[in-house]
């Protein structure tokens, strides 16, 4: 019996102990752009990477998807040169949107749009 | 997940109920021959049937029994002399008084942490392991801090860090097991020694106020000792199970645990594995404070008796806190592993002279990782700090019989290591550009100190006096900070020093009459500045928003401190204890402020640079009072009150306006910061059925905290009053239950010490009403 508890005790310790494995499946979507853009983003290794988009129309989507342990730091942005262009960025975190920014017209053409993956 | 939890320790219960239900049991008291007063931790021990236990804080122990007729009890303990009982002369409805004879030759009493002895003259509070099972707290800092004249500097979730009698940080030493070091690894003290250990380890804690205590290193203004379980020798092979499980409302969360020892008399083992985790919680007034933690640990030690009187223990901790939130401070815990290794030998069995000879080695390792990614500013800066911290060390202590009384001549060394750097992402800029900044480079201390005591303890007469000198050298890396465009903020390549440090203390008690005692104690301790105060590199470590930047030449500083003590104790009116202390501080640590021409601040909302200073003198007095009615009453009545103030003659304010400063005034007579107001708790419990069930009221009552300190900026406190209830039911040995509210009207309310929520002026207020229970198996 005395061994019997030690177990059910054990196995609660153990089974409270497991922490839930925090994985997040975060997706960057640059949308909205009729002309060639430039994106650089962090990848799931954490590195920059740096790339040019041609657009065959606004509606075009570009995506980029990786799995993500929560805290890691999310980052995009966007720069493009076509003042008559626009660029929306966003940032969906499992799915729903964390972070977003748009420039129509704006002869800015840069914008960014970063944070890190909230903690559950 | 939680039913399943409630529903397996029903079972658990209903389990132990069935299997204790058929057990006789023998209650009984363990007092002192000579003073009357009860001793804990007596071993017990049943010949026939090999059952055993310990004696309670009061002296009390019950024992499972099989046939009284023909048991013997065993009786021993390692001041006193054994004894062997017969009870072939009682029943077992009998309450067995049995009373104990102090060993001539005793062995030091802080040799044996945690079984101080009262003829010394010190002022010294023990916290014993029943008080610990018994709370719902999870934080060490947070059980210190609830005794009189202790308070904790709470910054979030864990962490709380003890001011004795004023005395703060490094200027209190805690240590585990008679002389384990853990440097922590945060700049703003998230990971003081005590976060570092789980409660659910400790075995008892001693408080020590006062620069008295000398052995175990140098001491400023007082020394507490964090005792945790350690395997145990036996007199025929057994094993042990010990189950700790707590679960509370509101701060919600629980706290669990299970010890495994055993062995026989010349090996032993002991293996705990604990997980404590809370969620936020609400305050009195419907706020909800950001507070959760998660910490779990795993400890294994090994003990052989190699021959008699010979003792060799080794021990591991490994322990994991994750996402523990800290709303004072602009960074939360995100991760801290931490490693504690011990060895000891200990040596009792020699000759006439020498009683004892220690000989312990240790090391504390600790990673730990914050970053800012809960706060607002992360939005453009993502902020990561990563510090290694060790303490490796170790101490020797040879105790002997000399001069009717016993000298300890002894020495330790501890060394300290601290790196780490701060990593920073401007998550809005272009290439997401990032740099990092040094917060220790390669900072190292060494302490190396030799010490001597001698003590005669009497019944009538007692005393004692200690001395100790430390060789204490210090280096580090330059200090520097650099912008992220390489260009420089601040450099310092004078980063060596070396300090001799003097300490000694004496004291003396005397035992009037009976009932009556009269102490003194006087010290000198000095303590050299600590990793924060020499290497820090602009941060804001301080109460007060300032960055602050280490000072390698600070000197070390010293506390003369005069105690004295009158107790009281009678069967019939119980016992009373007050003692007053003052204490003249020189080469006080305190700061300055570093003008803008030389060093700029680096963190955003900070109102300039300070550095430490010593300063010529600080003074701090106080005192504590403490009253129980009789413990053989079954109604109970304990009462205590401490107060302390602190006052900095000369200090330096600045004076701000619209967040700048624009001149400085000095201000006499300045009280010293951080200090808890005047605070009185009164106890009221009845005992029935044997103390098996012990229902306990307590009123907590806090004065308000006016007298606060100019140049720190230092807010005022209100005073508020809380009731708190508990009822503690001993099934037997075995099983104890116990059940509690705390702040039962829900008042809305925060302690002095309690850091101010992080960019804002609002106090860290503590919980509203919170239920609790605890169960404690014993097998």
């Amino acid at each position: 019996m005395k061994y019997l508890i030690f177990l059910f005790t054990g196995l609660i310790i153990l089974a409270s102990s497991c922490s839930k494995t925090d994985k997040n499946q975060v997706s960057y979507i640059a949308t909205g752009a009729i002309s060639e853009f430039s994106l650089q983003y962090l990848n799931q290794n954490n590195e920059l990477i740096k790339i040019e988009v041609t657009p065959q129309s606004a509606q075009d989507e570009w995506k980029y998807n990786y799995i993500s342990d929560d805290g890691e730091i999310v980052y995009i942005s966007g720069n493009y040169r076509d003042i008559n262009s626009s660029l929306k960025l966003m940032i969906l975190i499992d799915g729903k949107v964390y972070k977003q920014a748009s420039n129509e017209a704006d002869t800015l053409g840069y914008l960014t749009v970063s944070g890190t993956v909230p903690y559950n | 997940m939680k039913k399943v939890f409630i529903l397996l320790n029903v079972v658990l219960l209903i389990s132990i109920q069935m299997l204790s239900a058929q057990n006789i049991y023998l209650v009984g008291k363990i007092t002192d021959s000579s003073t009357n007063k009860p001793i804990s931790n007596v071993n017990i021990k049943l010949n026939k049937s090999n059952y055993s236990t310990t004696s309670n804080n009061l002296g009390n122990f019950d024992i499972k029994l099989n046939n009284i007729s023909e048991e013997v009890l065993i009786l021993s303990h390692v001041g006193y002399k054994k004894k062997e009982f017969k009870l072939n002369h009682y029943n077992t409805t009998d309450t067995i008084h049995i009373k104990l004879s102090a060993l001539t030759l005793k062995l030091s009493e802080v040799e044996i942490m945690g079984q101080t002895d009262d003829r010394l003259p010190y002022s010294i509070a023990k916290i014993s392991l029943k008080k610990i099972e018994e709370s719902n707290l999870s934080d060490i800092g947070n059980i210190i801090a609830r005794e009189p004249n202790i308070g904790g500097i709470k910054k979030g979730a864990t962490g709380i860090d003890p001011v004795i009698r004023g005395f703060k940080y490094s200027q209190v030493v805690v240590q585990l097991n008679g002389g384990t070091r853990i440097e922590g690894g945060c700049p703003n003290r998230m990971d003081p020694t005590a976060s570092h250990v789980n409660i659910n380890d400790l075995s008892n804690i001693t408080i020590y106020k006062g620069p008295f205590a000398l052995k175990y290193g140098a001491n400023f203004g007082g020394l507490v000792n964090l005792e945790t379980f350690s395997p145990q020798f036996y007199s025929s092979f057994q094993n042990n199970i010990s189950v700790f499980i707590g679960a509370q409302t509101n701060h919600t969360g629980y706290k669990s645990g299970i010890r495994i020892d055993g062995g026989d008399s010349s090996i032993s083992y002991s293996i705990s594995l604990n997980k404590n985790k809370f969620g936020n919680y609400i305050a009195g007034n419907g706020d909800i404070i950001n507070s959760s933690s998660d910490n779990y640990n795993i400890n294994a030690g090994l003990g052989f008796k190699v021959t008699n009187g010979h003792v060799i223990k080794l021990s591991a901790d490994k322990s994991w806190g994750r996402n523990v939130y800290f709303t004072a401070l602009p960074m939360d815990e995100r991760k801290d592993d931490t490693e504690i290794y011990e060895a000891s030998y200990t040596g009792t069995n020699f000759n006439n002279s020498i009683n004892l000879i220690k000989a312990s080695l240790y090391h504390s390792n600790v990673n730990h990782e914050m970053d800012n990614k809960n706060r607002p500013f992360s939005d453009t800066v993502v902020a990561i700090s990563k510090i290694h911290a060790m303490n490796t060390g170790g101490r020797l202590a040879i105790n002997l019989n000399i001069f009717n009384g016993n000298i300890e001549l002894g020495g330790n060394f501890e060394h300290i290591y601290k790196d780490g750097k701060r990593y920073k992402w401007l998550i809005m800029q272009p290439n997401l550009p990032s740099f990092n900044e040094n917060i220790w480079s390669n900072a190292q201390i060494n302490n190396l100190g030799i010490n001597a005591e001698y003590q005669q303890l009497g019944d009538i007469f007692s005393w004692i006096v200690a001395a100790r000198t430390d060789f204490n050298t210090a280096t580090s890396n330059p200090m520097l900070r650099l912008k992220p465009n390489g260009a420089s903020v601040y450099e310092n390549t004078d980063t060596e020093s070396s300090y001799l440090n003097f300490s000694f203390s004496g004291g003396s008690s005397w035992q009037l009459n009976e009932s009556n005692k009269i102490s003194i104690s006087f010290g000198k301790g000095t303590r050299s500045p600590d990793m924060i105060e020499r290497y820090i590199i602009l941060l804001p470590v301080g109460y007060d928003p300032y960055d602050y930047l280490g000072n390698p030449q600070l000197k070390p500083e010293t506390n003369h401190e005069l105690d004295f003590s009158y107790n009281f104790n009678n069967d019939r009116f119980g016992s009373l204890s007050t003692s007053i202390f003052f204490s003249y501080v020189t080469q006080y640590i305190s700061t300055v402020l570093v003008p803008p021409s030389q060093v700029k601040p680096q963190t955003k909302g900070v109102l300039g640079v300070k550095t430490f200073i010593n300063i010529d003198e600080a003074y701090l007095t106080g005192f504590e009072i403490a009253y129980n009615t009789p413990q053989k009453n079954r109604w109970l009545i304990q009462f205590n009150s401490a107060y302390t103030m602190g006052i900095n003659p000369s200090a330096t304010a600045y004076i701000i306006e619209n967040g700048d400063i624009i001149g400085e005034e000095n201000v006499k007579n300045d009280p010293l910061p951080e200090i808890p107001p005047f605070e009185s708790n009164l106890w009221f419990s009845y005992s029935f059925f044997n103390k098996k069930l012990i229902p306990e009221i307590n009123i907590r009552m806090v004065a308000a905290q006016n007298l606060v300190s100019v140049a720190y900026n230092e807010d005022t406190t209100p005073g508020f009053t809380i009731l708190n209830f508990k009822i503690n039911y001993t099934y037997n040995s075995q099983l104890q239950i116990n059940f509690g509210v705390n702040n039962l009207l829900n008042i809305n309310y925060y302690e002095h010490l309690n850091r101010r929520i992080i960019g804002t002026n609002s106090p860290f207020l503590e919980p509203g009403r919170l239920f609790y229970t605890n169960f404690i198996i014993k097998l």
